[in-house]
């Protein structure tokens, strides 16, 4: 059972970047598309489809690496199911970005980059997300949210369940 | 040229050079980190920074190139303002917990930092951010503490080694380096070079073995005693406990620069493995006067002073020789000595014995390379150099080298000619070797179809009108018969014997066909075949087709194995040659080496070392002299090895370990390691090099050249051989290993301006060196072939001498493996190159292991009709089915006890590459 689920999700890793690869070519000018599109469909990028990805572009591991660990869309670490991501630049921070931190963490019980055990939550910050004059911001998903208050958040994220 | 001012000094520099560079051109030092002469700029830690008029900012100078005019301050109070705040930035998160703190190594980071005021361990962050120690390589030492993300391990990595290992991961404050996909090194391919090492600025990354061994007393330069590739390094000592403390880079090294492999690099503890031999044994019998004993079994060793092993030794030779005639002893010399201790054994056997029953074990690598670029060209070395293959050739043809494995400095030269510039790659080998991924295009061939693939690619090229018909006309003969015999050739027939698709012939043909020069290079995948000096003459004549002769970049470019196997053969360890290939045969050479040494030579051909060894199982070889060889692992079919050796009447062995071949010795007499002896190594491009004592020989071990005098002193005062002490070399009185090379130079034309003085005071030669004025000769064959006009020579294609059939269907292919040399006497004896590789494996394509049952259970029983072998497979696509590959560094489980002495009818080389197997999955 055990290696059929292994199986199964090897299975599953591999279409992905089949499908990847298969849309943008096997060229390294393609690599942060490939990466993702795969990030995207698998959520995270395991170690199995990096391999992949490096053997089928003939770049080395330290390569796609480099590339996988640098931008904040693409994660090496299994994430949750819904993503959240808080904008931590400036022009939200001095709008009241900082309550609506507080209010994330607290309603989702997470820290910055973490996980929720049940794999509901993953919690992160990024840089500017161009939106400042609808701070703060946050996104969850591919669903982006302006104006946000502390009190809005549970409401927000009670949309995905 | 443009003209730059500098500190306001006015100097001229070719134009894109960087101010740094040019700086450096005048003398200024600016600080840097990120920066290293030989990576690519990088102009990341802006410690470099310089003041240029009319800049509204400091620039990277490291990136800057100059401009006409163009005026630079490199020192300001603005400039070292800066250069204290990058550097106290860089300290912020930096932590050095202080265990390397005595082993002399310079901190760029901590220098730089002192230099600009401030102190490293009041300025450092207080507590580290990651272990120390953080990855299991055994050789390289990884503390992310004292990483200041500079980036020359990475470029390194990739512009060195090109093995792209190391690589940065993260962003902001949690950026580090990272192996691979944050894997441990070895898991993201990891060949251990240590390149990244040598070129880190702080210590993060450091050489495992001896972090914390404290500094050197001493720093000696000399020569590596692994390949031919002829690395020069320092080794670092400590004198007074006459100990090896580290190897490091010397960046004047003429062949590599900075860059060393992991043999050179880590593998040097063997020298101080407590199975050293220290002091001179003999069996227990030859004390007590006894007979030996029946059966092989020669009895107990006693541990005796030199005197008496010597004398015994010099009764036994003589006794020998007086019965039975100078030709019953055999002399085995060694291409792991050095040129002026095998200039000795040469002696020895010549004058001293009466015999040229002298060898090595270079008649098993590139005997067949000798004897056919001599037919061809008139010489049998490499014709160019390595550095000019790497920076000139328009094509690389490498075929039957594993040339990252077992060259692996050059190798990684090659890999850089690829990624650089682009040089074309045709790798032929049965094998999916390492340096196949940089080709760009891999030929498969079955194992001993070498001569029917390289006809058929000169096939095709003659076909488009692609030969190079001046140089064929001007320079050659015997092109007609060439010719004619090639029409046989045709590309289906050549696919259909070498397995090579028809469509990959045309590729590779059009390539060597429409790019010059091409260079040429090859090994024991050439010449260890029964067709041997056919191969070699095929390649001779692709080269001469093609008119890649005598050019940079061109060239045939056998790459000879043993550190020192050139030099071996170049001062006369052959049974058919003087010093300087003058043969034994011609009346002339003879006269000549008469007159020198004062005493009548014999002026038949000797015997080869894979006729001696069967010569005593026959009786006819009664003594033997060995020094630094090891037969029964290195020569093929290890049983009848044994049987013959058993066989003889009395054999000495000059040895630095108790060996497989040591059990059937008579007398042990220990000699020392290179790091222990003066002389020189010849390598594998015909550049010779000094090597240096680094410590005194351990315990009464004796450096080889004082033994093999001494022992011909002791022969030479008994017995019936006269020599006439008035000839000018006819005395042993040497008192330095200089002096050898005197004499090696006076008696050698293609030596005759060799000197150790010479060397000392920095020239780097090649030989041909005429006189002592001559610069030495780097290409060889240049507007003329040493032996005139280069001929041509129609080769045919002969089947190898096994064939599989019903009860051995498999083939199996030898060779050796990057973490391991030779009969692994030294290597087993290193304890890092064993943690990476400890045990022999045989490479098994999948399909195969498969069929055979191999499931969960790894190991396999190999036979031949020879005999059989136990070991673990390595399941692998780098072999094809059919085919399966090992090695001969364990004696657990040695390839040799399964290879045949089918041998190449000139040069008596055996058919190692190929043998009729089977394979079993094996379970206790």
């Amino acid at each position: 059972m055990q290696s059929e689920n292994g199986n199964h999700k090897k299975e599953k890793i591999l279409a992905a970047v089949e499908a990847a690869i298969e849309r943008y070519g096997a060229r390294r000018e393609e690599l942060i598309p490939i990466l993702s599109d795969i990030n995207r469909v698998l959520g995270y990028l395991p170690p199995e489809a990096l391999d992949e990805v490096s053997k089928r572009l003939k770049e080395p591991h330290s390569q796609v690496m480099s590339v996988a660990s640098f931008y904040q869309m693409l994660s090496t670490k299994p994430r949750g199911k819904h993503v959240v991501q808080f904008c931590e630049s400036a022009p939200c921070h001095v709008v009241g970005g900082r309550e609506v931190w507080e209010a994330l963490q607290e309603h989702l019980q997470l820290g910055a980059g973490e996980t929720s055990p049940d794999g509901q939550w993953t919690l992160i910050t990024v840089s500017c997300l161009g939106l400042c004059s609808v701070g703060p911001v946050i996104v969850v998903d591919e669903d982006v949210y302006g104006n946000v208050t502390p009190e809005r958040v549970p409401e927000i994220l009670a949309r995905y369940h | 040229m443009v003209t730059v001012t500098i500190d306001g000094k006015k100097i001229e520099v070719p134009e894109g050079m960087t101010v740094l560079e040019a700086a450096a051109q005048a003398g200024i030092t600016i600080p840097t980190l990120c920066y290293h002469k030989d990576l690519s700029p990088h102009g990341g830690c802006r410690l470099c920074v310089v003041e240029v008029k009319g800049a509204r900012t400091p620039l990277a100078s490291c990136t800057l190139p100059v401009n006409d005019g163009m005026e630079v301050t490199t020192e300001s109070p603005a400039l070292h303002e800066s250069r204290r705040t990058i550097l106290q930035l860089l300290l912020s998160t930096y932590h050095d917990a202080g265990y390397a703190a005595n082993d002399g190594r310079v901190n760029e980071l901590e220098h730089w930092a002192r230099v600009h005021g401030l102190d490293p361990s009041e300025t450092m962050a207080k507590a580290p951010r990651y272990p120390i120690n953080s990855d299991p390589n055994p050789f390289v030492w990884v503390d992310l503490n004292k990483c200041i993300l500079c980036g020359r391990c990475i470029r390194a990595c990739a512009e060195v080694q090109g093995r792209f290992v190391w690589g940065l991961a993260e962003r902001g404050y949690d950026t580090r380096i990272v192996a691979g996909m944050d894997e441990t090194m070895l898991e993201a391919r990891c060949e251990s070079c240590g390149a990244c090492v040598a070129y880190c600025p702080t210590g993060a990354l450091d050489n495992k073995p001896s972090v914390g061994a404290g500094a050197p007393d001493k720093v000696v330069t000399t020569t590596c005693s692994y390949c031919g590739v002829g690395c020069q390094f320092d080794l670092q000592v400590n004198t007074k406990e006459n100990r090896i403390l580290r190897v490091t880079s010397n960046p004047e090294a003429p062949v590599n620069g900075m860059h060393l492999c992991v043999k050179g690099r880590y593998g040097y503890d063997y020298v101080h493995h407590p199975d050293r031999l220290l002091k001179p044994r003999v069996r227990e019998y030859l004390l007590k006067g006894q007979k030996r004993p029946a059966n092989g079994d020669r009895g107990p060793w006693v541990e005796v002073d030199w005197d008496t092993a010597l004398e015994i030794v010099a009764r036994k030779l003589v006794e020998a020789r007086d019965t039975y005639g100078p030709d019953s002893v055999g002399i085995l010399t060694s291409a792991k000595c050095t040129n002026e201790e095998n200039y000795l054994m040469n002696k020895l056997a010549r004058q001293v014995i009466g015999t040229n029953n002298i060898d090595h074990c270079a008649r098993l690598c590139h005997s067949s390379t000798v004897a056919g670029l001599a037919l061809a060209y008139g010489s049998g070395a490499m014709s160019n150099s390595m550095k000019d293959v790497a920076e000139k050739a328009a094509v690389i043809f490498i075929t039957g080298s594993n040339t990252t494995e077992q060259h692996p400095v050059f190798g990684a030269m090659i890999r850089q000619a690829v990624l650089k510039r682009g040089a074309k790659l045709i790798v032929a080998d049965p094998r999916r070797i390492d340096i196949t991924e940089f080709a760009t295009l891999h030929l498969q061939q079955r194992p001993g179809t070498d001569i029917a693939l390289i006809n058929g690619l000169m096939y095709i090229i003659v076909q488009n009108g692609w030969q190079d018909q001046a140089f064929i006309a001007e320079r050659t003969e015997n092109y007609e018969a060439f010719l004619e015999n090639l029409q046989e050739y045709t590309p289906e027939r050549v696919s259909a014997i070498t397995g090579v698709p028809v469509e990959q012939l045309y590729q590779a043909a059009e390539i060597m066909g429409k790019n010059r020069p091409m260079a040429v290079i090859w090994a024991m995948g050439i010449t260890q075949h029964i067709v041997g000096v056919q191969n070699v003459l095929t390649l001779a004549n692709l080269q001469m087709l093609l008119g890649n002769m005598g050019v940079p970049g061109g060239g045939v470019n056998p790459l000879r194995g043993q550190n020192n196997v050139q030099g071996a053969c170049d001062v006369g360890g052959l049974p058919d040659v003087y010093p300087g290939y003058q043969k034994v045969t011609s009346e002339e050479a003879r006269l000549k080496f008469e007159q020198a040494w004062g005493v009548p030579l014999p002026d038949k051909v000797g015997l080869t070392v894979t006729e001696m060894i069967p010569a005593a199982g026959e009786g006819k070889i009664k003594a033997m002299y060995i020094l630094g060889e090891n037969p029964v692992m290195s020569d093929p079919d290890s049983n009848h090895v044994r049987h013959c050796l058993q066989t003889l009447e009395f054999l000495a062995l000059q040895e630095i370990f108790p060996s497989e071949t040591s059990v059937y010795a008579d007398v042990l007499l220990p000699g020392v390691s290179f790091a222990e002896k003066d002389g020189t190594f010849t390598n594998t491009e015909r550049r010779i090099q000094r090597v240096r004592q680094a410590i005194q020989p351990l315990g009464e071990a004796r450096q080889d050249w004082m033994i093999i005098q001494d022992l011909a002193q002791r022969i030479l005062s008994r017995g019936k051989r006269r020599v006439n002490l008035e000839a000018p070399y006819a005395q042993w009185n040497y008192t330095n290993t200089a002096q050898i090379m005197d004499e090696i130079a006076a008696l050698t034309p293609i030596y005759a301006g060799v000197t150790h003085a010479r060397l000392e005071a920095g020239e780097s030669l090649q030989w041909p060196v005429r006189s002592k004025e001559h610069p030495g000769t780097p290409i060889l064959h240049v507007e003329q072939f040493t032996r005139g006009k280069g001929k041509f020579h129609p080769t045919v294609h002969i089947p190898p001498a096994e064939q599989p059939d019903e009860t051995y269907p498999m083939v199996l292919t030898t060779g050796r493996v990057l973490y391991h040399w030779h009969g692994g006497e030294m290597t087993r004896r290193s304890k890092g190159l064993m943690e990476v590789y400890g045990q022999p494996l045989i490479e098994i394509n999948p399909e195969d292991a498969q069929r055979i049952g191999l499931n969960g259970n790894r190991m396999v029983r190999v036979s031949s009709r020879r005999g059989s072998i136990i070991a673990e497979a390595w399941i692998t696509e780098r072999v094809p089915p059919g085919l399966i590959y090992g090695n001969f560094h364990f004696p657990e489980a040695s390839v040799n006890e399964l290879t045949l002495a089918a041998l190449d009818p000139i040069s008596k080389i055996p058919e190692f590459k190929v043998a009729a197997v089977r394979v079993e999955a094996y379970s206790e």
